[in-house]
């Protein structure tokens, strides 16, 4: 056995031993974009800048949070490419975030800026009502939040597990806080989510699952994000379409922002700026369904549902002190005390 | 010191040091963390229903598991070591299928399957013409279901082995003497496998412990200390992670004692290298067998080709159907056209070589200690082999963060965090529960006279080692190893924390895929996945196994 096992292993060992680096400088990206998007940016930054090996690490917002601070001693990221800025003002007053401010910073809406000049929005990400369109005519989809509630899809609406979800808590920290009005108490915002558990059939491990159940009728109802849903029907096929809610709807900011501590912080700041060309977002419009953040870039040449959320979203106010203050002891309560409690008794 | 004394230490100094500096101090660390406010997190713990209801249900989907895998595993590898029958071969290559599934491919193929619009399910809906779905794969049940499945193979991997050092004179002798069947089973059989088939509960019931991914997605919103601890972490209280990630090693260590007390009640020792002996089939049940072999063999490669159905799906087109309506090359086809299609294998292997071949030299090292040698620090080394399985992925890899992530030698921290071999390190620590204790299983069944007596004829105790240890150890090794390296190509839930650019194994691109919802290249990966999987149980099958001896005894 031995003779052969250490041949084996010899054999691995050559064939295996034969990765290094190739002397371009490395610009490493953590970003929850996809991997389409990555490589497209990848390429394209990579022939502009030949001297530089773009590298990302693809994963979940939260899960970006989380690395930067166990890496916060020793950073492996230049760049932090996407988040909802509730994650970036998080990230902030860690420390873990170094200023920049991009060349296009005053064509942006004020609620897309970081305080300090710690990140700027990219993207915008309204949130909507879902709807497998197989099933259910746009005719008797729910119009607004309050109709998610309707006895009638008790048991068809499926959500997004909101614990790692940036969306689904903002949707979630925007009811509480619609409903606070002047009492400034989440009671009436907790009322409403626990009428929305009942309704509600499961919870989705993450985006993928929930597609899959929503496109395959385990459910017919879903609250998400507008860009993902509209890449659902455009980009695989999926029966599925959303509802822009008409009392308005929380419109997120994803932003990017340089690490603190990176190495290269004159590649970062090119590689920040390459992504946010007006010619950079009309192509992520377009290819990757991301409605962008700069005020500056026309219309027309946008894609018809981009310009539609452009025009037709009536922005829901959210107080980002009051998120970043409340919403992980709201999450925490929610998770303890209204998660799947309707079901039980 | 005796000279006896000076070789147990000389071997034990180095890999207690090693264990105690890569299994130990991560958990330190994270003891640590529950601490940070006094009794503060203990308090919140011991007070929040949430979590009492976690710990509840994380007992009873553990001990449920252990029950479902044995009820499977066990009679498996006594039907498949014992009887000869038509059929029994391609059983016996099948046996090992659900180990070659990948957690996260393991989860989306059963949801493919019997999930409320999987396969089954509809097929059954649409077969007894049901308004509803028959089932739902939801809750206690179902975890302990998709655990069965998964986790059997510990029971049959190790009682297999364990069968197969077994010296069939031994069960003659007792026949000769007028034994029944049963009698021979309970009295002789059943006493001589019971170290391994122990040792494989308790990795069942560890595993099922901190087991994520099966109660994340089919537990509807149950909850299990495992997904408690990363709800806690994504809601930014990591001390609570801390304190539920120590209740649930607590738990497991508790399970640990339990069964180290067992095993000191009685110990079994066979001589004789073993031989094995297998009874052909008589009478109806050799025309029985083949059938229920087939279907067997069909429910264990049901997942598989799930995978691979939905590898040639058309993404998009599957939505109320039974089975997938289009097919297509696609998947394939833009899979190979990715340039960076080999990177993450290329990764994957190098890591599961480095691991695996860690595991192999430590854990055999330390097998032999504890089951050959009597030492001070024989416990601890008891204790360190197993609390990697103990722990869960995740907290492994939330130690393994926190405590390497920077360089500072006086605290034998070193800077690990980032680089490509935080993930080898990982892999090993998760193998090295599987490897020790799969050692240890077979050597136990030796008796331990042989080792002294080639000593006494005059062998040095090298080779003492290579020509009596050695070879008794092999089985386990082979079974040990082979489980670890599997593990180790597909594992997913501590790679997601620790991995970089520079050691993204297939898992990643495998969820990276699912992230760009493109379901058709994820499965496409995980076939590819598979396919390793198989080469290694197949090399290690040819490293490791042995010539084959069958028999036929006239059933009297």
């Amino acid at each position: 056995m031995s003779v052969r096992m250490r041949a084996l292993a010899c054999a691995a060992l050559v064939a295996l031993a034969s990765c290094g680096g190739d002397g371009r400088t490395v610009l490493t990206v953590y970003s929850p974009h996809g991997k389409d998007l990555l490589e497209y940016y990848e390429a394209a930054f990579e022939k502009a800048h030949p001297t530089v090996d773009v590298q990302w690490v693809d994963m979940g917002s939260q899960d970006v949070l989380d690395r930067l601070r166990s890496e916060a001693a020793n950073p492996q990221a230049d760049i932090w490419f996407g988040a909802p800025t509730e994650v970036f003002d998080r990230a902030a007053g860690a420390g873990l975030l170094s200023p920049y401010k991009p060349t296009w910073a005053n064509l942006l809406p004020p609620e897309a800026k970081g305080d300090s000049d710690l990140w700027y929005g990219t993207y915008l990400t309204p949130e909507v009502i879902a709807y497998n369109s197989d099933a259910v005519k746009a005719a008797d989809a729910p119009k607004d939040w309050d109709d998610v509630l309707d006895p009638k899809w008790k048991g068809k609406v499926i959500i997004r597990d909101p614990l790692p979800s940036g969306s689904m808590r903002a949707i979630f920290g925007a009811m509480i806080i619609r409903g606070m009005g002047s009492s400034g108490s989440p009671d009436s915002g907790y009322a409403w989510l626990r009428r929305l558990d009942a309704s509600t059939k499961e919870y989705a491990l993450d985006p993928g699952v929930l597609y899959q159940k929503l496109g395959r009728q385990e459910g017919l109802i879903s609250l998400y994000d507008m860009p993902d849903i509209a890449s659902l029907r455009g980009r695989f096929n999926i029966p599925v379409q959303y509802v822009i809610p008409a009392s308005g709807t929380p419109v997120l900011v994803d932003a990017i922002a340089i690490v603190k501590g990176t190495k290269h912080p004159d590649i970062a700041k090119q590689y920040y700026e390459f992504v946010t060309t007006p010619a950079a977002l009309e192509y992520a419009a377009k290819n990757f369904y991301r409605i962008p953040a700069r005020t500056d870039i026309p219309l027309d040449s946008l894609p018809q549902w981009v310009r539609d959320a452009k025009t037709k979203i009536k922005p829901m106010p959210l107080d980002r002190a009051l998120l970043a203050k409340h919403l992980d002891e709201w999450m925490r309560y929610w998770d303890a005390n209204i998660r799947n409690h309707s079901k039980k008794s | 010191m005796k000279p006896e004394q000076r070789t147990s230490w000389a071997l034990a100094a180095p890999v207690l040091a090693l264990l105690l500096w890569c299994v130990a101090y991560p958990n330190i660390t994270i003891i640590a963390g529950s601490f940070a406010h006094g009794l503060g997190y203990w308090r919140e713990f011991a007070h929040s229903p949430s979590d009492r209801e976690a710990l509840r249900t994380t007992l009873e989907v553990a001990f449920g598991s252990v029950v479902a895998a044995t009820a499977v595993g066990l009679p498996l590898a006594f039907v498949l070591s014992r009887v000869e029958f038509r059929g029994r071969r391609l059983l016996q290559a099948f046996a090992m299928l659900p180990a070659a599934l990948p957690p996260l491919v393991g989860v989306i193929a059963f949801l493919f399957l019997y999930g409320e619009s999987g396969v089954v399910t509809r097929a059954v809906q649409r077969g007894l013409h049901l308004a509803e779905p028959p089932w739902r794969l939801t809750g206690v049940w179902a975890i302990i279901f998709v655990h069965a499945y998964t986790m059997y193979v510990y029971v049959f991997l190790f009682v297999s082995a364990g069968l197969e050092r077994l010296d069939g004179t031994l069960d003659e002798a007792a026949a000769g003497l007028g034994a029944s069947t049963q009698f021979r089973l309970r009295k002789v059989t059943l006493p001589l496998v019971t170290p391994a088939l122990a040792g494989s509960m308790l990795l069942v019931f560890m595993s099922a412990l901190g087991s994520f991914s099966a109660p994340y997605i089919f537990g509807g919103g149950l909850r299990v200390l495992s997904t408690q601890v990363v709800a806690s972490k994504l809601n930014g209280s990591m001390g609570m992670a801390y304190v539920e990630t120590t209740v649930m090693a607590i738990a497991a260590v508790g399970a640990l004692l339990l069964l180290r007390w067992f095993e000191r009640r009685r110990t079994y020792a066979l001589t004789g290298k073993g031989s094995n002996t297998r009874i052909a089939l008589r009478g109806p049940m050799a025309h029985l067998a083949p059938l229920l072999a087939t279907a067997l063999v069909f429910l264990l490669i049901l997942p598989h080709a799930m995978i691979v159905l939905v590898a040639f799906a058309r993404d998009g087109t599957w939505t109320t159907q039974v089975l997938p309506p289009q097919y297509t090359l696609e998947n394939f086809t833009r899979m190979a056209r990715d340039p960076q299609l080999w990177t993450p294998v290329r990764n994957s292997l190098w890591m599961t070589v480095l691991a695996t071949i860690a595991n192999i030299l430590v854990c055999f090292v330390a097998a032999y200690l504890l089951v050959r040698r009597r030492f001070a620090g024989r416990g601890l080394l008891q204790l360190l082999v197993v609390l990697p399985w103990a722990i869960p992925a995740t907290a492994i890899a939330i130690g393994l963060a926190s405590t390497f992530d920077r360089s500072a030698p006086a605290q034998l921290r070193l800077l690990l965090v980032g680089t490509f071999w935080i993930l080898p390190l990982a892999y090993f620590i998760r193998g090295i529960p599987l490897v020790t204790s799969a050692v240890e299983g077979s050597l136990r069944q030796m008796d331990p006279s042989l080792e002294d007596a080639a000593r006494g004829l005059g062998a040095s105790w090298w080779l003492a080692m290579r020509r009596v240890v050695i070879p008794a150890a092999r089985p386990g090794l082979a079974a040990g190893a082979t489980l670890a390296a599997i593990t180790a190509v597909g594992e997913f839930v501590a790679s997601i924390v620790l991995y970089t650019h520079a050691n993204r194994p297939i898992s990643m691109e495998i969820l990276a895929q699912l992230r760009n919802l493109s379901f058709g290249t994820a499965a496409a990966y995980s076939v590819l996945l598979i396919v390793l999987v198989l080469l290694i149980s197949v090399a290690a099958r040819l490293l490791g196994g042995r010539a084959e001896r069958v028999e036929t005894i006239p059933t009297a």
